[in-house]
């Protein structure tokens, strides 16, 4: 971003050219330090909700998975021996 | 159920007639004769409400009444490591010995957080008796704790069933510091439809509330209490509403507390709770919502609230008597991020 910025400033000829690399030249930088605004709060956003996402769901999809399985597997064992004598 | 419906049904016959035989003609005789005078009227409702009053299950105590909401949004949560040993030596008699080591926050003024390094032993020893009998007074029930700190803070509880319906706790807890000691004396009164219980503990507290049973659903009660060294005193209102689907709580207090609880039992397993803390004094709100899954291998509760902070807490079970826990809460907005991991051997 920084290069765009400089680039536009050296590429200007004439004097009325000169004003107009200096104002895009301002405007590049401004936009250029949106953009990173945009970037960092977008990072800093996804990083909240991915941490957030890793303590509150991640363990509850493994637990559940593996619920799941426990289910199977008794109803499996159900199935080959026949209902279990302890229940 | 007989009694809800033909409260609900439009006029009820004369109140001459007998109420236990009101219901299976309510609904018809309403159809037939026009409405009664109002006088008559809630005559009649009276007598179906006094008819479920009697019958009135016993409420939850005053200090439980937001239970289900904390049993799943207020996990143990710690950082660091922790070792819970329990060991039974007879069926009355048990100890028990925990090892904690990790960091603890000391609080401060500052936003950051400051965490001190701490390790301690705690040394616990429990005594269960189901029927006790001194001097031919017999006791009922006798729960005896006791807990001593490396860093000889001591805790120790008393419960005991004078009665069926009076029930007596203290609490202590000493500390080498001065002033930080504690005591409390609890008298629990259960009725059939209230509860009651007095509280003295040091400083000069004294305390009171009283909860009833309004309906088979709904109970309120009342608190007051009085601190002789701070010289303030305070009352506070509950209610509580549960079904077998639901618990919903509403706590008002004029210390400038207002507390409201939800909980929807989803199925057997998973429960979701919400709470919702307006605090008038310092004009903070804070609302929290949390899950709770109890499955077989494993309870699992998270939370999330309205300060930024994240936690989530799982207690799987390795083994009979063996329990794997981790414990992760990270607060966004401060940057502070705690993680635990520990075992629960015995019980």
């Amino acid at each position: 971003m920084a290069s765009l910025s400089k680039r536009g400033g050296g590429g200007g000829g004439g004097e009325g050219e000169g004003i107009l690399a200096s104002w895009m030249a301002a405007h590049g930088r401004e936009a250029a330090s949106r953009a990173k605004k945009v970037v960092r709060s977008t990072g800093k956003a996804a990083w909240i909700a991915g941490t957030t996402f890793l303590v509150l769901v991640v363990p509850l999809i493994i637990e559940m998975d593996r619920e799941q399985q426990l289910n199977d597997l008794e109803l499996q064992q159900q199935a080959l021996l026949g209902p279990a004598p302890l229940k | 159920m007989g009694s809800a419906a033909s409260a609900a049904a439009p006029p009820p016959p004369p109140t001459a007639q007998p109420h236990m035989a009101a219901p299976p003609y309510g609904a018809g005789l309403a159809g037939i004769l026009p409405p009664k005078p109002d006088g008559e009227e809630e005559g009649k409702k009276k007598e179906v409400e006094k008819v479920d009053y009697l019958n009135l299950p016993c409420p939850v105590p005053f200090e439980e009444i937001q239970r289900e909401a904390l049993m799943s949004l207020k996990p143990e949560l710690f950082e660091g490591l922790r070792f819970d040993f329990t060991k039974g030596l007879n069926q009355k008699f048990s100890l028990s010995h925990s090892v904690f080591m990790g960091s603890l926050e000391v609080p401060s003024q500052s936003t950051e957080t400051i965490k001190v390094p701490t390790s301690h032993y705690e040394f616990g020893a429990n005594f269960i008796d189901p029927k006790l009998v001194i001097l031919k007074w017999n006791c009922l029930q006798l729960i005896l704790v006791g807990r001593v700190m490396t860093d000889g803070r001591l805790n120790a509880r008393v419960k005991c069933d004078l009665t069926d319906d009076l029930t007596l706790k203290i609490n202590a807890q000493l500390t080498h510091e001065p002033h930080y000691s504690q005591g409390m004396f609890n008298f629990d009164y259960k009725g059939t439809d209230y509860r009651a219980q007095f509280q003295i503990g040091n400083n000069a507290f004294y305390g009171a509330n009283y909860i009833q049973s309004v309906t088979p659903n709904l109970s309120m009660g009342t608190e007051i209490f009085w601190l002789g060294h701070q010289r303030k005193s305070g009352i506070g209102f509950a209610s509580r509403y549960n079904s077998d689907k639901m618990v919903g709580t509403l706590q008002v207090a004029s210390t400038g507390i207002v507390a409201l609880s939800y909980v929807q039992k989803v199925s057997e397993k998973v429960s979701l709770a919400s709470d919702f803390m307006y605090n008038h004094m310092s004009r903070d709100v804070t609302s929290s919502f949390g899950y709770d899954y109890m499955l077989r291998q494993c309870r699992l509760r998270g939370k999330i609230d309205s300060n930024g902070v994240v936690a989530a807490y799982l207690e799987e079970r390795l083994n009979m008597g063996v329990n794997f826990l981790l414990s992760a809460e990270i607060d966004h907005s401060k940057k502070n991020y705690k993680f635990g991991f520990g075992m629960t051997v015995g019980e």
